[in-house]
């Protein structure tokens, strides 16, 4: 399984295209977002700076680019084309080509958090403890993972057509739903109520929480929880499905 | 005593396939209609048939992509499953994609690493004559350079059942001869091959058993010499000139199919020899005699016609 992690992440660190959107791009977005508002200013009932409040944001949106864009397309892609099933022929077991994706995903996502946290402290002057820069990209890092698991399963359930159109929407609903563009607090009522629900809402809420030496939110904690165990859940059944019927 | 002296060691007669009573149905559809079969050690084995026969089917059932409606399936007396976790089996499928955006020898290099007794890359490389395309990406190949890197995937290690589903499909002739060459290259190493083929040509080729497919039965099991001579072996063609005594003509012995059209009369037969000599004692006077083998090709349709016709 190693040598196709190793394959897998050769792959993506050969394309530019992806790269650029799951490493470059959040970073970009951060600037300019940012660049808007003076060093002082403050998100209304954080005590965040808006460079700070957003690094999170962003960072958050960088890994839910690099785990979910990719894998979920690759996968529906390679149901398609076969290759899936050629896998299946090697000693290579089932779940081997699910883990490996979402193995090298993880490796992309990494320097997508640690590029974006240097331009905020180089360039915005994001000032945070030590053990509050290590916990926030163990934590980002480590909620990706809810967002992989649901890449695989819209990889398992959209066909090589549908499959980019579904992401895409999926991944711009819960990435400005979710309040990672703009702050939740900005959108009317009934936005609201909807955000707070969301994976990405909690996701970046975790974050958030550190940069205000706090303990993160129960309540968030678990919806992250309830969206892996629904999201993991339903990528296991849907690679099931596939491999009873391939 | 007897019992125990005669008994065999259960290896040596474990069959590496083993189809027992197998059915696979899509809907209203049969793919596979109670199928048995064995393949023993070492054979080398086409399965033929035109498409939909059931082929992809067949060898999705024994690789355990897929399983069956009825009866069962064995790999070296276990399970699919098994015989592929054990590195027995190397197969390349007509419906199995490659991965793309990398390079042929990263793939051929991955595909030995996955297998628990590997050739080295170069080795499997140089016996799939892909050498020269070794940095190219897999997505940008020719059609039949990708059955070659199927077939590197398919032997990158020391498997004793090599599967080929159509290998030759998007070659042309020379390359399609070049690679039997190959093919063969694998059966005298001992392993057995199972490959399935709608060029009639490669069973004739390679292959010393052959399976003859059709809606999902098998129709024929033997050498290609046994199916020819189960179509009728031989045609035998001639000009009558008068009237022409047809039943008399149908009454020929080892006659399996006439045609009579105009004064031209076409008779295909399983042993043409006696049939020559009785078309003469029939007191008739035979021009522009020919008799001429029948290739697979045309075996094969009479082997299916006269099934359907039996159908019907």
């Amino acid at each position: 399984m190693n040598a196709l992690i190793k394959l897998e992440l050769a792959r993506a660190l050969r394309n530019k295209k992806f790269l650029f959107f799951s490493v470059l791009y959040p970073t970009s977005l951060f600037l300019i977002f940012s660049s808007s508002s003076g060093s002082g200013e403050k998100v209304d009932g954080t005590g965040l700076t808006v460079a700070t409040y957003l690094m999170v944001s962003m960072a958050s949106f960088g890994a839910l680019t690099a785990v979910l864009m990719g894998n979920s397309e690759r996968i529906a892609k390679e149901r398609e084309s076969g290759w899936v099933r050629q896998l299946r022929l090697t000693t290579l077991p089932g779940r081997g080509y699910v883990f490996a994706k979402i193995a090298s995903a993880a490796v992309v996502s990494l320097p997508s958090i640690i590029v974006l946290f240097a331009a905020a402290a180089a360039i915005k002057h994001v000032h945070l403890g030590a053990w509050q820069w290590l916990a926030l990209t163990g934590v980002i890092w480590a909620g990706s993972l809810v967002f992989a698991a649901l890449g695989v399963a819209i990889g398992y359930l959209a066909t090589g057509d549908a499959v980019r159109p579904i992401t895409m929407i999926i991944y711009f609903g819960l990435s400005i739903l979710g309040g990672l563009w703009m702050p939740s607090t900005t959108f009317p009522k009934t936005l609201q109520d909807i955000a707070k629900w969301l994976p990405t809402h909690a996701y970046a809420a975790l974050g958030r929480a550190i940069e205000q030496s706090q303990a993160p939110s129960a309540t968030d904690v678990a919806i992250l929880a309830v969206y892996f165990v629904l999201f993991a859940g339903g990528a296991a059944w849907l690679y099931r499905k596939d491999t009873l019927k391939a | 005593m007897v019992t125990m002296t005669t008994t065999a060691a259960p290896a040596a007669t474990t069959p590496v396939v083993g189809f027992d009573q197998v059915t696979k149905t899509y809907g209203s559809v049969r793919a596979v209609d109670g199928i048995s079969l064995r393949l023993h050690p070492g054979e080398t084995v086409a399965l033929l048939g035109p498409n939909g026969a059931g082929k992809s089917t067949t060898l999705d059932l024994l690789l355990g992509l897929k399983h069956p409606d009825g009866g069962t399936v064995s790999l070296f007396g276990g399970t699919p499953r098994e015989a592929i976790a054990d590195g027995r089996v190397g197969a390349m499928l007509q419906s199995g994609g490659l991965m793309d955006e990398v390079t042929v020898a990263e793939l051929v290099k991955l595909a030995c690493s996955l297998h628990p007794r590997p050739y080295k890359p170069a080795e499997v490389m140089a016996r799939a004559a892909i050498e020269q395309i070794a940095d190219r990406k897999v997505n940008k190949l020719s059609g039949g350079q990708a059955q070659r890197v199927r077939f590197a995937l398919a032997t990158a290690g020391d498997s004793d059942l090599i599967i080929l589903d159509e290998p030759t499909t998007g070659m042309d002739v020379s390359a399609r001869q070049a690679f039997w060459a190959t093919m063969r290259e694998q059966a005298d190493q001992g392993r057995t091959v199972l490959f399935a083929t709608h060029y009639l040509e490669e069973a004739d080729a390679i292959a010393d058993r052959v399976l003859v497919l059709h809606r999902g039965r098998l129709l024929a099991d033997g050498t290609a010499a046994e199916i020819k001579a189960k179509a009728g072996a031989r045609r035998v063609a001639f000009d009558l000139e008068g009237d022409i005594d047809g039943a008399a003509l149908r009454a020929l012995p080892f006659l399996t199919s006439i045609d009579i059209s105009g004064q031209t009369v076409r008779i295909q037969s399983s042993d043409a020899d006696a049939t020559v000599h009785a078309l003469y004692g029939l007191g008739v006077y035979p021009r522009n005699l020919e008799v001429a083998g029948l290739g697979l090709e045309q075996a094969f349709v009479a082997i299916t016609e006269a099934e359907e016709a039996k159908q019907s």
